[in-house]
């Protein structure tokens, strides 16, 4: 595969786990979880999200 | 024109930051805290656990860092979430030491001086007092925010260095994203952005034209605030901490109440911290020259701490070397490194000039003690600080590299030789490490947890405990709600009755069972009986109809069974009764016969002013209010015009309390507007010891009076004992008392 298409499949491949792992997050804080919740919160804004931002 | 990065420009030393960083959080750990300390540290702890939500803005995102702290299995909740704290502040200054690195690259060539420059600049920012005694207890979320700083403060440099390359724009639009992560931490987040703008400004002015690129970074922005979501959703769950109470939901936690209009409201005056009814700038609560010279004053505290005054000429002769070190360093940033220097300079003149203006503080607890009738802040707010006391120790030690670079190119020696042998220059980078050690130092400080047990175990069980602000009422959740200690006590604290939040949220919590296996032997030998009503009697819309205040200026009775109170306004705080007054009388009224009723005895004169002096019984540490006039036996000794005492009760108790030995262990207390604390313990031993010396009692009384000398010398006392009599100790200052609408002023 190209480059120029594995790199964007890549940040968006990313982009939608950091979503995925917020979503969860947020559902599990919903339902009071305070185990999983706060784990996948932080674990979304403090890692998913930033490489997300730069990933290429 | 502003200079880049030269090519040439040695890579930075990421490995050698990392180094520094450790040996910063060895420190640290050598420095840290067993557990809870005084202040807002009991409530951050207790928030982190059960997240909750603190004080406004109520931080979610710190709530969010805490609680995953709590879950890492070394040592205790307490130690985990300082030593939160304690990574924070070492991972930036590792930062500070690739900044520092840097700036000398550009004028060092030895790549050891540069490694010793950079060095001394995390080894200045993390021993600069504030910043140390922060670090080593988590008693606010101002370490998080440092890290924020940092971290932003680091990308701003790699993104001035190319801000054409390849990721540049990543990096900006995950800036922006992390400026937004920071404001979710504490509203000082967004403090670093005027820095930023400058930066991006002086490098590259058309950035800001890019309107795809400026639209990401509003939209990364408002990723980064998305973690508020975290509070409406907690708090619709009614924590046990549920401060402001940011949610609709009155039950459990719904898609209608949640998108509500209410929840909207309360969010949005949690975020907006409405409760403290800040004045506007424009009506200063202290001149600014006064509100500059706090500043001052906490930036002589950062290079030797001096807490009692002792070396006050040599606090100042090295606060002056090291603000003209700053300015040196500031300077020789300019010329040495421009484009990290747009950055950094904005940045310590928005910490340092634009937040003495913003936070408009009256004067400080501890500034200009000459000058009795001004305004005061209810105690010393350096923490304020911290992001510039941080900040200005990179360019004190960029100043340093500079004063050693000076004298070594006129020392007659060869290559290394010069540098080697004025080395030691550098070591006044150890003066605050040295000076700061035994103020900033939190090693073995178990007194806060020692004091929420004892004052909780004064109380009998099932009882009410009215606790008056932060320093009789944290400790208590946290001891409560962290450590499972004493949960069958309700403590009600009168600066957040205030509130119409905190009514409900007492009226929401569930009763407890007694553990009496757990509790003070005074328990022990008979059943208590859990009671079955609820704390108040009224229901949630009666609590939120209890005004802010009833115009009442002249003496009020209050009758209940054999109790009968004259209520004096006039002795009160407000001149009337405020929403507080009239809510302790209805849990008074509510729970006689019911609960064991007890006013704390940090609370100053509040029993006598609503009138219940003959009903009051001081049994260690608070005083327990009776259904009837209190006796006079041989048990229930009456002190002269403040109540009775129950010796044996008092005794009994004493013998079970941590706090007057920790205390005299520690040798010091941690600032004067706590005192309040010791001055209790102190209080109580001289009462009982004063009422066994009557009884004939010597030995017991001269143990105690020794006990109560040697903890007022620890904690610098002594003098408020000179007329050892059975007033009432001092009142414990409740911090920022929040309140839900402007109070009477009193007449």
């Amino acid at each position: 595969m190209p480059r120029s298409f594995a790199r964007p499949d890549r940040a968006r491949l990313l982009q939608a786990l950091a979503a995925l792992v917020l979503l969860a997050g947020y559902a599990d804080l919903v339902a009071g979880g305070v185990r999983f919740a706060p784990m996948l919160l932080v674990v979304g804004y403090f890692v998913l999200i930033p490489v997300a931002l730069l990933a290429r | 024109m502003t200079s880049s990065r030269p090519l040439d420009a040695p890579r930075p030393s990421y490995g050698a930051a990392a180094i520094a960083g450790v040996l910063v959080l060895v420190l640290y750990l050598l420095t840290l805290a067993p557990t809870t300390a005084m202040w807002d540290t009991s409530e951050y702890i207790t928030a982190a656990y059960t997240l909750g939500i603190p004080h406004p803005p109520g931080n979610p995102l710190f709530v969010l860092l805490g609680r995953v702290a709590t879950l890492v299995p070394l040592g205790s909740v307490a130690v985990r979430v300082n030593l939160l704290a304690a990574l924070c502040s070492a991972g930036t200054a590792a930062v500070w030491f690739l900044v520092a690195e840097r700036v000398l690259a550009q004028w060092f060539t030895l790549r050891w001086a540069r490694y010793a420059g950079a060095a001394v600049a995390a080894l200045l920012s993390a021993t600069a007092f504030t910043v140390w005694n922060q670090s080593v207890v988590n008693e606010k979320v101002y370490t998080v925010s440092l890290a924020f700083f940092a971290v932003v403060s680091w990308l701003t440099v790699l993104w001035c260095d190319d801000p054409d390359g390849r990721r540049a724009d990543r990096i900006l639009v995950l800036i922006a994203y992390l400026i937004g992560l920071g404001y979710a931490n504490h509203p000082a987040g967004f403090l670093v952005g005027p820095a930023v703008a400058v930066a991006v400004l002086a490098r590259r002015p058309r950035t800001v034209l890019r309107w795809k690129l400026v639209l990401a970074a509003v939209l990364a922005l408002g990723l980064g605030l998305t973690p508020f979501a975290v509070e409406p959703i907690r708090a619709a769950h009614h924590p046990a901490l549920n401060e402001g109470e940011p949610t609709g939901c009155t039950e459990s936690i719904g898609f209608k109440c949640t998108f509500s209009s209410t929840t909207y409201s309360r969010l949005m005056d949690n975020i907006n911290r409405v409760q403290y009814a800040k004045p506007s700038l424009s009506e200063r609560q202290a001149p600014l020259s006064a509100q500059a010279g706090m500043w001052w004053l906490y930036f002589k505290w950062q290079w030797l701490r001096d807490a009692h005054g002792a070396q006050s000429g040599l606090q100042l002769v090295l606060a002056v070397l090291f603000f003209g070190l700053g300015v040196t360093g500031g300077v020789v940033h300019w010329r040495r490194d421009r484009a990290s220097f747009w950055f950094f300079g904005p940045l310590i003149f928005t910490v340092t000039a634009v937040l003495v203006y913003y936070m408009n503080f009256k004067y400080g607890a501890s500034q200009a003690p000459e000058l009795s009738d001004v305004p005061r802040e209810v105690r010393d707010r350096d923490y304020f600080y911290l992001w510039s006391y941080s900040a200005w120790s990179v360019w004190a030690a960029l100043g340093l590299a500079a004063l050693w670079r000076t004298i070594a190119v006129r020392v007659k020696a060869d290559g290394a030789g010069r540098w080697l042998t004025t080395a030691p220059i550098l070591l006044l980078g150890a003066v605050p490490l040295v000076g700061n050690w035994r103020d900033a130092s939190r090693a073995g400080e178990t007194t806060t947890r020692e004091w929420a047990h004892d004052l909780l175990n004064s109380v009998e069980p099932y009882g009410i405990l009215i606790t008056l602000g932060d320093n009789d009422t944290f400790p208590l959740w946290y001891a409560q709600e962290v450590e499972g200690v004493r949960r069958d006590v309700t403590v009600a604290v009168t600066s957040l009755l205030n509130t119409d939040w905190y009514p409900r949220s007492l009226l929401r919590r569930p009763i407890v069972p007694y553990d009496a296996a757990k509790g003070p032997a005074a328990y022990r030998g008979r059943a208590w009986p859990m009671p079955t009503t609820p704390i108040f009697s009224g229901s949630v819309a009666q609590l939120d109809s209890v005004p802010e205040y009833v115009e009442l200026r002249t003496p009020q009775l209050f009758q209940q069974g054999n109790l009968r109170a004259v209520v004096d306004p006039r002795q009160l705080e407000y001149g009337v009764p405020v929403r507080s007054d009239l809510l302790v009388l209805q849990l008074l009224k509510d729970n006689y016969g019911v609960r064991p009723f007890y006013i704390a005895r940090t609370t100053g004169g509040y029993v006598q002013a609503l009138g219940l002096t003959p009903y009051a019984l001081m049994q260690g540490l608070a005083n327990k209010i009776l259904t009837g006039p209190a006796p006079t036996n041989a048990d229930t000794v009456a002190l002269g015009g403040v109540g009775h005492i129950d010796v044996q009760r008092s005794l009994e108790l004493w013998r079970g309390y941590g706090g007057p030995a920790s205390i005299i262990a520690r040798g010091d207390w941690v600032d004067r507007p706590s005192v309040g604390i010791p001055v209790t313990y102190i209080g109580t031993a001289l009462i009982i010891g004063q009422v066994l010396q009557q009884q004939g009692d010597t030995a017991k009384a001269d143990q105690l009076r020794r006990t109560a000398v040697d903890m007022a010398q620890a904690t610098r006392t002594l003098d408020m004992f000179m007329e050892p009599e059975r007033s009432p100790p001092p009142a414990v200052p409740s911090g920022d008392a929040p309140r839900s609408a402007p109070l009477p002023v009193n007449p």
